[in-house]
């Protein structure tokens, strides 16, 4: 959004497709149209590198090449066979992987990238006097590069991230850190991930030589703790709630906390330690308070800070929904969503509301098995684009009667941002849902096409409105509704008519689905 | 065979139809796609075994109106039950992915004029592709309608169980790939103990329709290297119920074929010493 405004001029795309992966592709398009400088980093001339010649709107006619004033960067980019680097999973493991083979051609890493710009633009900068330029000449970047290709050594960035002490020895764990200069680390949660100057996150210690907990493959951030909030696992009184599932307990003994898992607790803090009523900070927890980052040690069903919304969830309906909220008449939506209106992002008019039954069905989206995400690894590889080499919707046997839809033919799926074409997949998977005493129809879209690439097709993401969830931003791209016709879109600037002509049937205006309450 | 007799044992209950087998093969053995059109066939746009696919997971979707078994995912927890279910679209997925079954008694190494196709030492039936001469013989030969020539090159391929992976002491491509080990490699011997346990096991769970296939070396093709646990009747998986050698009448054929010719010499060459005679 702030690129249309002309806000944000520049943009490093690296890894990542916004042309196909992210909800409502043309407007992330028209945005990048809006830049001074696009630079994109990936395996091959993915679509956000490729709209400004070839684009679905360089074909509608709304944009022309000469008029385009982004000056685009395409960089081939190293795969992760190709470098040594680490991966961070969702249960916070950091993994790392060593590099196998060197890259080809041009491509370089990511690393190898952002460090040589560093560089160079320290060089480009050297002598200046501009205090603006200050922080940037007085930044240290110093690391060790190897081989043919100068490429920067991954474990010296790991080591920097992780800290040092005041002799220059490697920190063990954030507790270590002082607020007096005399410590440095890149971030307080890797602490310790290159404790004794050793790559912890390169440990591959086999299960067989290791208890279940398996504390010795890779590092957990923060401290290698492997679940959060371990002290919940024992009862008030310390003592594991479960034999069988015992995981971190109180040592009566040892006055310590111990067990499989590193304890995520005061190390030393019995069970039945209560503080003084002027205490502060993690002081002021009780033995039996487990939820250590809170500032009461208690687990929080909603915040008064923090999240703008939950955590406790309750029933909203989609941004764009064939119903009324069952559960929040008044309230159909969560009324703190983030929505950005505008030109090209309009919502539908949803349940009862008038209009509402131009768009009868609903639309989800999801992945296949044989491509990746946007498609940049996967619809470049012939192995995989053939075993899913169309776009496809899938439909009921229902549905397709309903609107004259071929198996193997083609359909348009149409909302109030675009339309796409995909090949019709009818079957019996995808059943009609029964809602609140009538049937409604899904429709399945698999989001990996775009027009590049071995296997091609439209982007499902061409469909969708940007609509955040009010907490992490996540885009509604999972439920929305939309209208089925059988045959292919129409070409050219028919295609922004047919949309527009389905607005005004819908009386869309820029208010429509707008609401906080009905 | 101066090796122990190979196979694989796949055993589709387990299969997640994730074709990671299918790419694995392609990726080892260099073989070129095949086909980048939808085929509307469920999630299943290979299609068939042929030249350039080793491998082929099918996707069958099979209504089950009449209530369906779930499979006991845990060992040894038997989970299984009928639930019941109206026919309002409940549906099983079965997922297999097939493969050239190694015959004891393989036809297309009856019929290949070359010796291109050939018996390795450890039991498997390989084609070689710097002999073969793109007779295709063998392609009508094949029960299964596994082998195949390419087009635009002529000759015929199809999967070698990757005799050079074995001669290196290692696993098929497919069966390392495959992440639920729905595909098993091993002695066939030991695998068709294992297989033979696996169904008792699912039939103890409730699931009666688990049964083997290929797995008996007294069928028609004299059992077959590569076999497999089914779900459902074979014909269900475009699999031959009653697979019989192609070549199994050849001997006698020959045996009629050459009495014929015989019986044939025999009377041209009492027409000469007749005429013969008659000249002089
Ligand atoms: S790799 Fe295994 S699980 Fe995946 S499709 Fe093949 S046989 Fe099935």
């Amino acid at each position: 959004m702030a690129q249309l405004d002309g806000d944000c001029k520049g943009y490093f795309l690296m890894g990542e497709n916004p042309a196909v992966g992210s909800a409502n592709t043309r407007l992330q398009r028209l945005g990048m149209a809006n830049l001074d400088w696009l630079v994109v980093r990936d395996f091959s001339l993915i679509e956000s590198a490729t709209w400004w010649k070839d684009g679905p709107e360089i074909e509608t006619g709304e944009l022309r090449t000469e008029d385009i004033g982004t000056e685009v960067f395409f960089f081939p980019a190293a795969a992760h066979t190709e470098k040594s680097g680490s991966f961070t999973n969702t249960n916070r493991w950091v993994q790392w992987h060593h590099q196998a083979v060197e890259p080809e051609g041009d491509a370089r890493s990511d690393l190898w990238f952002m460090y040589h710009l560093g560089r160079r633009i320290k060089e480009e900068l050297a002598g200046s006097t501009d205090p603006m330029d200050r922080p940037v000449l007085d930044l240290v970047w110093d690391y060790p590069v190897d081989g043919e290709l100068d490429e920067p050594a991954a474990d010296a960035v790991l080591a920097e991230i992780s800290g040092h002490g005041p002799g220059g020895d490697p920190l063990s764990a954030y507790t270590e850190l002082k607020d007096d200069g005399s410590t440095r680390c890149g971030c307080w949660i890797y602490c310790g991930v290159y404790a004794d100057g050793v790559n912890q996150a390169a440990r591959k210690k086999p299960e067989w030589e290791q208890d279940w907990v398996a504390a010795e493959w890779a590092w957990a951030w923060p401290a290698n703790r492997r679940i959060l909030y371990n002290r919940a696992s024992a009862a008030p009184d310390g003592t594991p709630w479960s034999e069988r599932k015992k995981y971190v307990w109180w040592d009566p003994g040892q006055g310590r906390w111990t067990g499989r898992d590193v304890p995520d607790f005061v190390p030393d803090r019995a069970p039945d330690f209560e503080p003084d009523e002027d205490a502060t900070g993690p002081d002021a927890l009780r033995g039996d308070d487990p939820f250590i980052m809170q500032a009461d040690g208690k687990g929080w069903l909603y915040t008064p800070a923090g999240l703008e919304d939950g955590p406790l969830p309750t029933h909203y309906e989609p941004q764009d929904s064939p119903f009324p909220n069952a559960l929040h008449p008044s309230t159909p939506r969560n009324p703190v969503r983030h929505l950005m209106p505008r030109e090209g992002n309009r919502y539908h008019p949803s349940g009862d509301e008038k209009g509402a039954e131009v768009f009868p069905y609903v639309v989800t989206t999801h992945r296949l098995t044989e491509h990746f995400t946007a498609g940049g690894m996967s619809r470049w590889s012939e192995y995989l684009s053939e075993l899913q080499p169309e776009f496809f919707c899938e439909v009921s046997p229902a549905l397709a009667r309903e609107r004259g839809l071929e198996n193997g033919g083609w359909a348009t799926i149409v909302t109030a941002r675009n339309a796409v074409e995909a090949r019709v997949l009818v079957t019996d998977r995808i059943r009609p849902l029964r809602v609140e005493g009538r049937a409604v129809h899904q429709i399945g879209l698999p989001f990996h096409w775009g027009p590049n690439g071995v296997a091609r097709g439209d982007a499902a993401n061409e469909l969708m409105a940007i609509a955040l969830d009010p907490n992490a931003h996540i885009q509604e791209d999972k439920a929305l509704t939309a209208d089925i016709r059988a045959g292919r879109r129409p070409r050219g600037p028919d295609l922004p008519k047919l949309v527009a002509e389905y607005r005004s049937r819908a009386g869309i205006t820029p208010d429509t689905g707008t609401e906080v309450r009905k | 065979m101066s090796e122990e007799r190979v196979g694989f044992f796949t055993d589709t209950s387990v299969c997640i139809g994730c074709k990671a087998c299918e790419v694995a093969c392609k990726e080892w053995n260099a073989i070129p796609e095949d086909g980048l059109s939808l085929t509307a066939m469920s999630y299943d746009n290979t299609q068939a075994l042929g030249a350039s696919t080793w491998r082929h997971v099918a996707f069958i979707e099979q209504p089950r109106p009449e209530g369906r078994t779930e499979l006991p995912l845990a060992q040894g927890e038997s989970t299984a039950q009928e639930t019941p279910v109206g026919g309002d679209g409940e549906l099983r997925w079965l997922m297999s992915s097939d493969v050239c079954k190694h015959c004891t008694h393989a036809a297309c190494l009856d019929v290949c004029p070359t010796g291109s196709l050939f018996r390795t030492e450890f039991g498997t039936v390989v084609v070689q592709e710097d002999i073969c001469n793109g007779c295709g013989y063998c392609v009508p030969a094949c029960p299964y309608g596994v082998i195949e020539q390419r087009p635009h090159d002529g000759r015929a391929f199809k999967c070698t169980m990757c005799y050079d992976r074995l001669g290196a002491g290692r696993e098929p491509a497919c069966a390392k790939a495959c992440p639920t080990e729905s595909i098993q490699f091993g002695p066939l011997d030991e695998l068709r103990e294992r297989a033979a346990l696996r169904v008792d096991q699912l039939h103890e769970a409730g699931v009666t329709d688990a049964r083997l296939y290929g797995h008996d070396p007294d069928d028609g093709v004299g059992g077959d290297g590569a076999f497999f646990l089914l779900l459902d009747r074979p014909e269900v998986y475009g699999l031959p119920p009653d697979p019989v050698v192609t070549t199994r009448d050849l001997p006698a054929m020959w045996q009629h074929a050459g009495t014929a010719a015989l019986s044939l010499l025999g009377g041209l060459a009492a027409c000469f010493a007749l005429t013969g005679r008659g000249r002089r």
